[in-house]
């Protein structure tokens, strides 16, 4: 097996560069045969601290998401215990619940407003300073973007000063009916210039002239888009939505520095499943060490994550458009 | 570019482009007012906070630099930093080379293999390396979370490298292996040097991500002497829950957080983002 995929990739470049001898067999050139050598050295210290500081770890969580570890003692088996005790867990219903919030109205929100700029940025004057500015977000650290949300919106902040000026009264922004809205909307606002980013990278590479033809052709604004920009910007829609998918489980920081307040673990309605892992373990003035509860919990996200991203992949599978 | 690539239908356009100025406007206005209230007094924070300071007070920064220990975390952060995303640059060039020019199942296999940590969540991996570190007594050590950053961003970097010293030719190689140069001396002295801009763009992505980075943070530091930045920034929220509010040295220190971000981004925002969004777009 090792080897027809040798031969073939050999072969393959064969066909890449027809000039020159070359004396390839099988993958067996000397060049081959000489990066082979250092194969192993160059790949030693990168794949051990891989093995012992990422892999291993992961390797053992989904271990002792079926014992009763609490990081200290020696963890006994709990069975699928952990499992049925999350699914019976109220908090963890509110944060798994809010954790597809994110994934899916976040994520559908973002896709939207990314897509619609990248349109309109396509020949837009000060495209340039645009792209740029909307990235920013991105390059600053979630603390700092939550506390300016917390600015923003607490009951004397900068939205209710403004209310009050124009004779308004003030809104309570962050409530337990609103707070979690104000949490996914500044997700939107932080990550939409990302999106942006990447989208206008796919993008740009689709040539001019194909738009050219089509205008001559008598195509309408809305036939180009949905028959050229759509399908050529397809591979890089379903990068994206991977990439979203991902990310959106990780959210941890914004959600914890917008809520948590005097060593408290934010309200149970802003918790997520990041946040749950860190509640239940380290959070809070009394934590409460329930590793191996938290381990469970961390891995029935991976289990979503690898699903979502299974059915995205189905779903974005296009016969590949070249060009 | 030419000039009819998007629907217009209409009213339809003047509302988008309305709607991304006033989107623009609103990064802006944040990163603005956050810099600005750095040289407010905490009251004028409170009052006023759509005014410019009456006169601007640099006593904040003082006092979140020396009182709050900023200072102190800066000098953390950027120590982290720069020893983590060199080492980590540094372990992962030779890995992504060597990956990137050997073909077969075992070469792909480990390329997968190292990819895959991109979509494990990191919640899955804290508490056994909490525990790992324990063992080894590096809970509440600067090195501990220099270990802990260098692991964490190995995926990301050889998957990115990967990539990159894919695009470069192979001549050069063959060429240095008929001079009879070793295949180690090919790497060190011809491929890095070629490999320049990937390396940078490593580096870089590596760097904006560890200045930010908190929740590993968190989890594994604990004493105030030991605090990055982001650390700081929420103990110094929580503090002064109980102490009274200096908003004023609090924005001081999000400026000390973001700007040497914002320096960067203006110095190098093209090759941050494009770096961000390389082989995606392909």
């Amino acid at each position: 097996m090792a080897l027809t995929l040798d031969q073939r990739s050999a072969s393959r470049r064969e066909s890449r560069r027809p000039a020159g001898p070359r004396p390839v067999r099988g993958g067996q050139s000397p060049l081959a045969r000489r990066q082979r050598r250092i194969f192993g050295p160059f790949l030693a210290i990168p794949l051990a601290l891989y093995l012992v500081l990422f892999i291993g770890p992961t390797l053992y969580s989904i271990y002792a998401a079926f014992t009763n570890w609490d990081g200290i003692n020696t963890p006994t088996w709990r069975g699928t215990d952990n499992f049925t005790a999350l699914f019976d867990d109220p908090l963890f219903i509110e944060s798994f619940w809010n954790t597809l919030l994110i994934l899916v109205v976040v994520g559908i929100g973002i896709f939207v407003l990314a897509f619609s700029f990248m349109l309109l940025l396509r020949d837009m004057k000060g495209k340039g300073f645009v792209r740029g500015v909307i990235f920013l977000p991105h390059i600053v650290s979630p603390i700092v973007l939550a506390i300016f949300w917390g600015f923003l919106l607490r009951h004397d902040g900068l939205l209710n000063a403004l209310i009050v000026k124009f004779g308004g009264e003030p809104v309570a922004w962050i409530g337990p009916d609103s707070a979690f809205l104000m949490i996914m909307i500044a997700m939107v606002w932080i990550s939409t210039g990302f999106y942006v980013a990447i989208l206008m990278a796919g993008v740009d590479r689709i040539p001019g002239y194909f738009y050219e033809d089509a205008s001559l052709a008598g195509a309408s604004a809305w036939q180009k888009l949905r028959h050229i920009t759509l399908p050529l910007s397809w591979d890089v829609i379903g990068v994206a939505a991977v990439l979203w998918t991902i990310s959106s489980v990780k959210v941890f920081e914004f959600i914890y520095a917008f809520g948590a307040s005097q060593g408290q673990m934010p309200p149970a309605y802003e918790w997520n499943a990041a946040v749950f892992v860190y509640g239940v373990t380290f959070g809070g003035a009394t934590p409460q060490y329930r590793f191996g509860y938290a381990c469970a919990s961390a891995l029935v996200m991976l289990l979503l994550v690898t699903g979502m991203v299974a059915l995205l992949r189905r779903a974005m599978r296009r016969d590949a458009v070249q060009f | 570019m030419s000039t009819h690539t998007t629907p217009r239908t209409g009213v339809l356009r003047p509302i988008g482009t309305t709607a991304v100025w006033l989107f623009v406007s609103f990064c802006l206005f944040a990163f603005l007012f956050m810099l600005i209230s750095s040289v407010k007094s905490s009251s004028e924070i409170l009052n006023t906070p759509w005014s410019l300071p009456a006169a601007p007070d640099f006593g904040n920064w003082s006092r979140a630099w020396v009182d709050s220990g900023f200072g102190a975390a800066a000098t953390n952060t950027l120590v982290l930093v720069v020893t983590a995303s060199v080492v980590v640059v540094g372990v992962s060039a030779p890995a992504a080379y060597a990956l990137s020019r050997r073909r077969g199942g075992l070469s792909a296999g480990l390329t997968m293999f190292f990819a895959l940590g991109l979509g494990i969540p990191l919640q899955i991996i804290v508490l056994p390396l909490y525990s790992v570190l324990a063992e080894f007594g590096l809970i509440d050590s600067l090195f501990g979370l220099f270990l802990v950053y260098v692991a964490t961003h190995l995926p990301f970097t050889v998957f990115l490298l990967t990539g990159f010293f894919r695009s470069l030719p192979n001549e050069l190689e063959e060429a240095a292996a008929l001079d009879g140069v070793s295949a180690s001396g090919t790497f060190f002295r011809i491929m890095l040097p070629l490999a320049q801009g990937g390396l940078v763009t490593a580096l870089l992505l590596n760097a904006i991500g560890l200045w930010n980075e908190t929740l590993l943070g968190l989890m594994f530091i604990q004493s105030n002497e030991n605090y990055t930045l982001s650390l700081a920034l929420i103990g110094f929220i929580q503090q002064q829950q109980y102490n009274g509010a200096d908003y004023g040295a609090l924005f001081a220190g999000v400026s000390i957080t973001i700007l040497p971000m914002l320096l960067l981004y203006l110095w190098l925002g093209r090759r941050i983002t494009e770096g961000l969004t390389a082989g995606l777009g392909k």
